[in-house]
């Protein structure tokens, strides 16, 4: 495929979408308060960025989402493979995880408050607690589901435990362990704005959440999109060029159902 | 001629847990097994040759006697047994090569040695110009081809094959058979080989166990004196060939 026309089926729904804004808006239906039009957007978008405030409180939304993904990953990567390859851990931690699974993160808020203080600590806490249970999840599927076959035959060519985690279990469950990934971070961004919009003074969330009291609509707007448009970013520049350079590349999993 | 795998009264019982009753597999096995032949064991299915050969590769424990290879008691897999199976299980996160290479890699062989080892079994089972391939590129020919060579690149001591061209089309089937006799004729290769079709059993073994429908016991044990190459163009008209397959047919059909 040309650039060109990569470039035109990247950019083409943007298009659509930015277009059928703009129409109706023109259209005058509600009022700009309600409904503001992309023109008026992109000068809040501008005068947030010129300002600083924008990327201040980007900055402090990314540190506590990177640090809450962070540590949700270092407890339940580890905790899913335990508990994934030995018995009793399993049999020992599952209904646990099952009685704290289908709590919102956002339900921790009240505690988290109380133990942290209102601020970014509180924030992290609760992403932390969304970002654990579908990494966790995804990870004993992707354990569960390693085909036997593949763990028998390296076992005939010699391998023992270690060499069968490191050369087996460990790709198999990457598809799994991704999607995982993905999840953790798209439901931490849900507890990131979720949480500063009431345990915070500063963020993203508590800058969409502040301009709604002083019916700035644009710049409501303009908090919604970076979310969106960081989100983006993650996933291009980061997830994807993981995947491509694994399991796309492994046949594991491919782009959609069509042949290349 | 000394024997390399010695079973005693081997039995499996398992308990099937969708019929909730226990399932007698194999019921007082007893056969052993020289250097450097090629054995099949055939049957109809659920006669237990595939659990046979999981036995012999240490992958389940039998219910009662023992099996040993080179004189040690087999209690888990090794590497002196490696084995085939049906559905390839190449590792799909690695290339053709560093499937070949992952059992020298394990014993801890030096990159140059491995690396030898890895283009020798590479040419053998012609597989070059593939060798950065990774499984999801091959066809299912070069797949079983790029097993066989995994296996064969660890240098064991028995070669167990589980149906392994079953999954592959006729055409390409009969190709790999004549390929894996060449190779273990020229690798003077130990081989206990399950299938359920017996003129693949006749066309490559030196001897050919048959057993029962379940439980499985061993209902014939035929010597097979046909010389080496052999090819199918040959074996299609040879009246040897066809009298082995219709004593086997007979057994097997006979007493199940």
């Amino acid at each position: 495929m040309s650039v060109v026309r990569k470039l035109v089926t990247e950019l083409l729904p943007f298009a659509v979408a930015l277009a059928i804004w703009q129409a109706l808006s023109m259209a005058d239906v509600w009022p700009k308060v309600l409904f503001p039009p992309p023109l008026e957007v992109a000068q809040a978008f501008a005068a947030d960025l010129a300002s600083g405030v924008l990327m201040v409180n980007l900055g402090v939304s990314l540190r506590s989402l990177m640090l809450g993904f962070a540590l949700g990953c270092a407890i339940a990567v580890p905790l899913g493979y335990l508990m994934g390859l030995n018995r009793a851990s399993r049999d020992f931690f599952d209904p646990l995880v099952n009685l704290l699974q289908a709590i919102p993160g956002l339900a921790w808020i009240p505690f988290a408050i109380l133990w942290f203080g209102l601020g970014q600590g509180a924030v992290t806490f609760i992403i932390v607690m969304s970002v654990f249970f579908p990494v966790l999840h995804n990870l004993l599927t992707g354990i569960r589901m390693v085909q036997p076959v593949l763990i028998e035959a390296v076992q005939t060519l010699g391998a023992g435990r270690v060499a069968v985690i490191r050369h087996v279990i460990f790709p198999a469950t990457l598809p799994n362990l991704m999607t995982g990934i993905r999840l953790g971070i798209a439901f931490g961004f849900r507890s990131l704005v979720g949480g500063e919009m009431i345990a915070s003074t500063d963020g993203l969330g508590y800058a969409i959440f502040n301009a709604q009291q002083y019916f700035q609509s644009a710049r409501i707007v303009v908090g919604m999109l970076t979310i969106g448009i960081v989100w983006l970013a993650m996933d291009r520049l980061v997830l994807r060029p993981i995947e491509q350079r694994t399991t796309m590349r492994w046949g594991l999993v491919r782009e959609g159902l069509e042949k290349n | 001629m000394t024997d390399l795998l010695v079973a005693s009264a081997v039995s499996k019982t398992y308990f099937d847990t969708v019929a909730n009753d226990n399932v007698v597999a194999l019921d007082g096995i007893s056969l052993s097994i020289g250097t450097h032949q090629f054995v099949s064991v055939i049957g109809p299915s659920g006669c237990g040759k595939s659990t046979f050969l999981r036995l012999v590769a240490g992958l389940d424990r039998p219910t009662a006697g023992d099996i040993t290879v080179a004189g040690r008691k087999v209690t888990g897999p090794g590497a002196d047994r490696g084995m085939v199976f049906q559905e390839y299980a190449l590792l799909p996160w690695k290339t053709t090569a560093a499937n070949i290479e992952f059992g020298p890699r394990l014993k801890g062989l030096p990159p140059a040695e491995r690396a030898t080892i890895t283009r020798r079994f590479v040419e053998l089972v012609g597989l070059k110009g593939f060798e950065n391939k990774y499984p999801h590129q091959l066809s299912g020919g070069m797949r079983q081809r790029a097993a066989v060579a995994r296996v064969l690149a660890n240098n064991p001591t028995m070669l167990l094959m589980d149906e392994p061209f079953a999954a592959v089309d006729a055409m390409t089937r009969q190709h790999l058979q004549e390929e894996l006799t060449a190779i273990t004729a020229h690798e003077r290769t130990t081989v206990l080989f399950i299938t359920h079709a017996i003129e693949e059993a006749v066309f490559l073994s030196d001897r050919v166990i048959a057993l029962s429908g379940r439980p499985g016991r061993i209902v014939a044990d035929l010597a097979i004196d046909l010389p080496r190459p052999r090819r199918w163009d040959a074996m299609a008209n040879d009246a040897r060939f066809a009298a082995y397959r219709d004593e086997l047919t007979r057994c097997i059909h006979g007493k199940t």
